[in-house]
């Protein structure tokens, strides 16, 4: 059942990154062929995002996406076995959220925790709002949601307990007395500001 | 406090670009005069775009309110979360959560790694690059073993023969003296060269950290350097 919750709700975010599908299986090959992508993030999604920060008349080349595409996958196995050896020393069964967050701590990735909680708080956020709004939902999308909801605060008492005091922790679900709003805090205040003195400091450093 | 230390850099940074030209057309009597400055800005450069791009991250998080479309597809990262056997259970927010920082572990990644092939006079990346982005990260020890010895290697063969001979190493913050006392001239050529790329790029940061939008990133560039000729 609980398997069944994520792959429903899990498609609703795919992208069609990947040449083949995963469940195509017309021969050894192909099956091998896909068993190998499996372990990795799509080719295309990963040269995407590198893109980003390339200038515009840089080239990356497939072999730097491809080491690029082994070193994400060994990412997420090492911030996932942390997050698992978590869990289970606090006999938990479920890796959430903030496991995630906790493990990217504990491994030196100071810089993403502050942007992973925003976004994770967001997320909450807007889920929330939506399970609020149930008459703009198809019935079958509110079980799926609600589902997911009462997992999630399920796991919520252990958060209480051993997460730090800077996570965030949400009450209980209670739709009818929740009312969500995505104001801006200070912080964004102050990261403007930031940015500001960063755009000042490089527009003065050409001038 | 931290307006003035980066006003502070940015003062240095300046004094420092003032020998460029000279060393330009003054020729080997430029090169003396321009050894060590080169070096601490390619360093200075490089804090100050991982600065810049962290910033921005911090303000783009901030105005998300689109969880569906994401940079990654989620089953994929589940899949990979999963061929780990402890792993039991995973919750919906976990995947979503992870499609972010793997973003952002790819960008970082890859902005250190262009600033290796910058150093080398590259416009195009390639393996060694990120080989050294990895040797020269502490929080990417974990990747050693994904980088073949070869990687190394040929890095290590490039950047001999771009300092004579001698092989260098030094950390992300490493400190004045001491990258003074192990790093040797830099031929003046590779010096007044490396920075126009450099400022390209900062060019490309600029109007994306202006316009606020990955979407229009592109365009924004694109205005940004017709406005700069």
């Amino acid at each position: 059942m609980e398997d069944e919750s994520h792959n429903n709700t899990l498609p609703n975010g795919f992208n069609t990154g990947s040449p083949e599908s995963p469940f195509l299986k017309t021969s050894t090959t192909t099956t091998q062929h896909n068993k190998e992508q499996d372990r990795f993030l799509p080719i295309a999604n990963v040269g995407r995002i590198m893109k980003k920060v390339i200038p515009p008349n840089g080239k990356i080349s497939k072999d730097a996406k491809e080491t690029v595409q082994e070193c994400v996958s060994e990412f997420i196995s090492f911030v996932t076995g942390e997050a698992s050896d978590k869990c289970q020393r606090e006999k938990r069964k479920t890796i959430n959220g903030d496991d995630v967050i906790w493990a990217i701590t504990t491994l030196g990735f100071e810089d993403y925790v502050e942007p992973l909680k925003t976004y994770l708080q967001k997320y909450k956020e807007i889920e929330g709002e939506k399970l609020s709004i149930p008459k703009q939902m198809r019935s079958e999308q509110r079980l799926q949601q609600h589902h997911n909801n009462y997992h999630d605060q399920n796991n919520q008492p252990f958060n209480g307990a051993y997460a730090s005091s800077n996570l965030i922790s949400q009450p209980p679900y209670v739709p009818t007395d929740q009312k969500f709003s995505l104001t801006f805090s200070p912080n964004s205040i102050q990261s403007q500001l930031r940015q500001q003195d960063q755009i000042d400091s490089v527009g003065h450093w050409y001038e | 406090m931290e307006t003035n230390n980066q006003q502070q850099q940015q003062q240095g940074a300046q004094a420092q670009s003032g020998p460029y030209p000279v060393a330009g057309a003054g020729g080997s009597a430029g090169a003396g005069a321009g050894a060590p400055p080169p070096f601490q800005h390619l360093l200075q450069q490089q804090q100050q775009q991982l600065q810049m791009f962290w910033s921005y991250q911090r303000q783009e998080i901030e105005h998300v309110n689109d969880f569906k479309n994401h940079q990654l597809p989620l089953a994929r990262i589940k899949k990979i979360m999963k061929a780990d056997e402890d792993v039991r259970m995973i919750s919906a927010e976990a995947p979503i959560l992870f499609a972010k920082a793997c973003e952002l572990f790819i960008l970082e990644l890859t902005i250190r790694s262009w600033l290796h092939a910058e150093e080398n006079k590259r416009r195009t990346l390639q393996k060694n690059d990120i080989a050294a982005a990895i040797t020269r990260t502490d929080i990417f020890d974990f990747l050693v073993d994904i980088v073949p010895r070869d990687e190394i290697k040929d890095d290590a063969a490039l950047v001999g023969a771009t300092a004579s001979g001698v092989p260098y190493y030094y950390p992300p913050i490493g400190q004045p003296a001491g990258m003074m006392i192990g790093r040797p001239a830099v031929d003046p050529a590779t010096g007044v060269y490396v920075q126009p790329p450099s400022q390209a790029w900062q060019s490309v940061w600029q109007s994306a950290a202006e316009d606020a939008s990955y979407g229009t990133g592109g365009a924004g560039a694109q205005r940004s350097l017709d406005g700069q000729s």
